[in-house]
């Protein structure tokens, strides 16, 4: 039964859709708030883990997406979901336009370049402000006006978390896929193996952005304002952090690092007012709202994953995982079991 | 040179690094079923030759041709598409990818491959080649002759009209040596046509039908390996033969 994980996966996922009605509204704004960095974790790791292509501009696509949707509800009154559409299509297209610019770019100078893009998307934001509001903020259409509850958004980002999965599954399973993980170990040899490297490049930067701008259009849909902060470089490191420590080269292990993180970012909030004294050699310190380290706190794990555990701290669990029914189904064997999970997964 | 039909033709091919000329004016012409083995000293421009004649290299001077169609700039995947396969004089493989992974690339490039039929094919060259045992360990876990080995079957797989082949023995153990001796001139029975690049002159002797030697960034001699061999500039440019 080599399927099992998947139909573990969809056991889990019904219980969380017949359960979710029981979460308090704080917690399920954390869930949802979680499937939107689990689309954009698992976005930009299929760009820089199964490409190899270490971008920073993947958040500036989430906000150009959201604003994208909402002004052109404003100028021209389509619905939200084609505004959405709209959003995607714009991220796509920029997308492709900066894989093509970065064409003979990797490693720290992709990194810069789109650090620098992204950083003129978000300095735009701000300071137009007769088009996007600026730094006052952009207010957005809710996708569910008259929802009583937030239950509609948990489903709809629970969707859109499982199409966007489903989807680059499927790409990063198919031949396409196999090109773009050639690409992230050797272009030259890709190239000489028949692969349009430039091609794929182009194609992967458009797709990851594409995914990109799907959530950043959700989000504005569903947080009703939207500022310039959204595409900044703080919240791109979160991302990297929740891909890094999750496991940045499969889409699950980046989904899970996005859950890990947000949700532990909120447990620790909890220690808010808390006060530790430390007597250090002598040396006391009084360390006043605890909650205050909960940042450092993820630096400090992120140097750890980064020393000990490059694949991430989620990708041992999961091979784990996927390899349950093959467990189950075969037969003791001294055969060596390296290489096709790892690479299927 | 054979007699078989013309496939790539470099023609005044040249290329400089900075104030150095890697090619000067080059003439190379490969026809069907050659097996022609390129030597010369350290740098002498051979693997800058077969860069421009695989397009990794553009050339700043000259042209080149596949079956008589002018292919100058074009990306060194439309050269694999018309049947010029090529290895690298340092190995160069997807190392996180399995060995099976690493030939179902080439082969899912090209048109109208089915997944099963490469798979199928994939197969084939690795029982060729002997690493069917090895098919699901990433290629990086390899030794170096098998790693050398699995770039020829990754050239294999796109069904290639002409292998170029650089340093193919450099650093191989002599059993793997010999016995990638003996696949490509299983290979060149078959009817493929080979350009073999290497300093071991043992090796090179053993399968050359025709051999081309450069110094310097030139040409100096091409022919029947028994006279190049006694020519007195390949002597003079090969010092100690």
């Amino acid at each position: 039964m080599r399927a099992l994980h998947i139909y573990v996966l969809l056991a889990a996922a019904a219980l969380v859709l017949v359960s979710a009605g029981q979460l308090n509204p704080y917690w399920m704004h954390v869930a949802i708030i979680a499937m939107y960095y689990g689309i954009l974790a698992s976005s930009w790791s299929l760009l820089a883990g199964s490409v190899g292509l270490f971008s920073l501009s993947h958040m500036a696509f989430a906000a150009i997406g959201a604003y994208t949707s909402q002004l052109l509800i404003n100028w021209f009154g389509i619905p939200i979901p084609l505004g959405m559409v709209a959003g995607v299509v714009m991220c796509c297209v920029l997308g492709g336009l900066i894989g093509w610019v970065c064409l003979r770019m990797s490693g720290p100078y992709l990194a810069i370049f789109t650090l620098g893009f992204s950083e003129i998307v978000r300095i735009t934001i701000a300071t137009e402000d007769g088009v996007t509001a600026g730094m006052a903020g952009l207010h957005t259409d809710q996708l569910f006006p008259d929802a009583a509850t937030r239950l509609p958004y948990f489903y709809t980002a629970f969707a859109l978390l499982a199409v966007s999965l489903l989807l680059m599954g499927l790409l990063v399973r198919s031949r396409w896929g196999l090109f773009l993980r050639a690409i992230r170990e050797d272009e030259q040899a890709a190239a000489a193996s028949g692969v349009a490297v430039a091609r794929f490049r182009i194609l992967a930067f458009a797709i990851a952005s594409g995914f990109a701008g799907l959530a950043g259009g959700f989000y504005a849909h569903y947080i009703t304002i939207i500022t310039p902060s959204m595409g900044d470089l703080n919240e791109m490191a979160k991302l990297v952090v929740m891909s890094v420590i999750g496991g940045m080269e499969r889409l699950p292990t980046a989904v899970g690092g996005a859950f890990f993180v947000e949700f532990l970012l909120e447990k620790l909030r909890d220690l808010s007012g808390v006060h530790w004294h430390i007597s250090i050699l002598g040396i006391e310190l009084e360390l006043q709202n605890i909650d205050q380290w909960r940042l450092p706190v993820f630096g400090v794990l992120l140097l750890l994953t980064m020393r000990f555990a490059r694949n991430g701290l989620l990708t041992p669990i999961w091979l784990q995982f996927v390899r349950l029914g093959e467990k189950r189904s075969r037969a003791p064997s001294a055969a060596p079991d390296i290489g096709p999970e790892d690479s299927r997964a | 040179m054979s007699e078989g039909a013309e496939l790539v033709r470099g023609s005044g091919l040249t290329k400089r690094f900075g104030g150095i000329v890697a090619n000067d004016a080059v003439d190379f012409v490969v026809t069907e079923g050659d097996l022609v083995g390129l030597i010369g000293p350290n740098g002498s421009g051979k693997t800058t030759l077969i860069n421009m004649l695989t397009g990794h290299l553009e050339p700043d001077g000259g042209e080149v041709a596949v079956r008589g169609r002018r292919v100058n700039g074009r990306a060194p995947h439309i050269y694999a598409a018309m049947g010029v396969a090529r290895t690298f004089q340092l190995t160069q493989l997807f190392g996180r990818m399995t060995v099976l992974e690493n030939l179902l690339v080439p082969g899912l490039t090209r048109p109208h491959s089915t997944r099963d039929a490469v798979e199928r094919s994939a197969r084939g060259y690795l029982a060729f080649l002997n690493l069917s045992h090895v098919e699901h360990l990433d290629a990086k876990n390899l030794s170096g002759g098998q790693q050398k080995l699995l770039e020829l079957g990754r050239c294999l797989m796109l069904e290639p009209a002409i292998l170029f082949l650089d340093e193919p023995f450099a650093g191989v153990h002599p059993r793997l040596r010999d016995e990638l001796i003996t696949r490509i001139q299983e290979l060149h029975e078959q009817g493929r046509t080979f350009v073999v690049v290497d300093h071991d002159m043992e090796s090179i002797l053993r399968i050359s039908q025709r051999l081309v030697v450069m110094a310097r960034g030139s040409k100096i001699a091409d022919g029947p390996p028994a006279v190049v061999r006694a020519d007195q500039t390949v002597l003079a440019a090969y010092a100690g033969l």
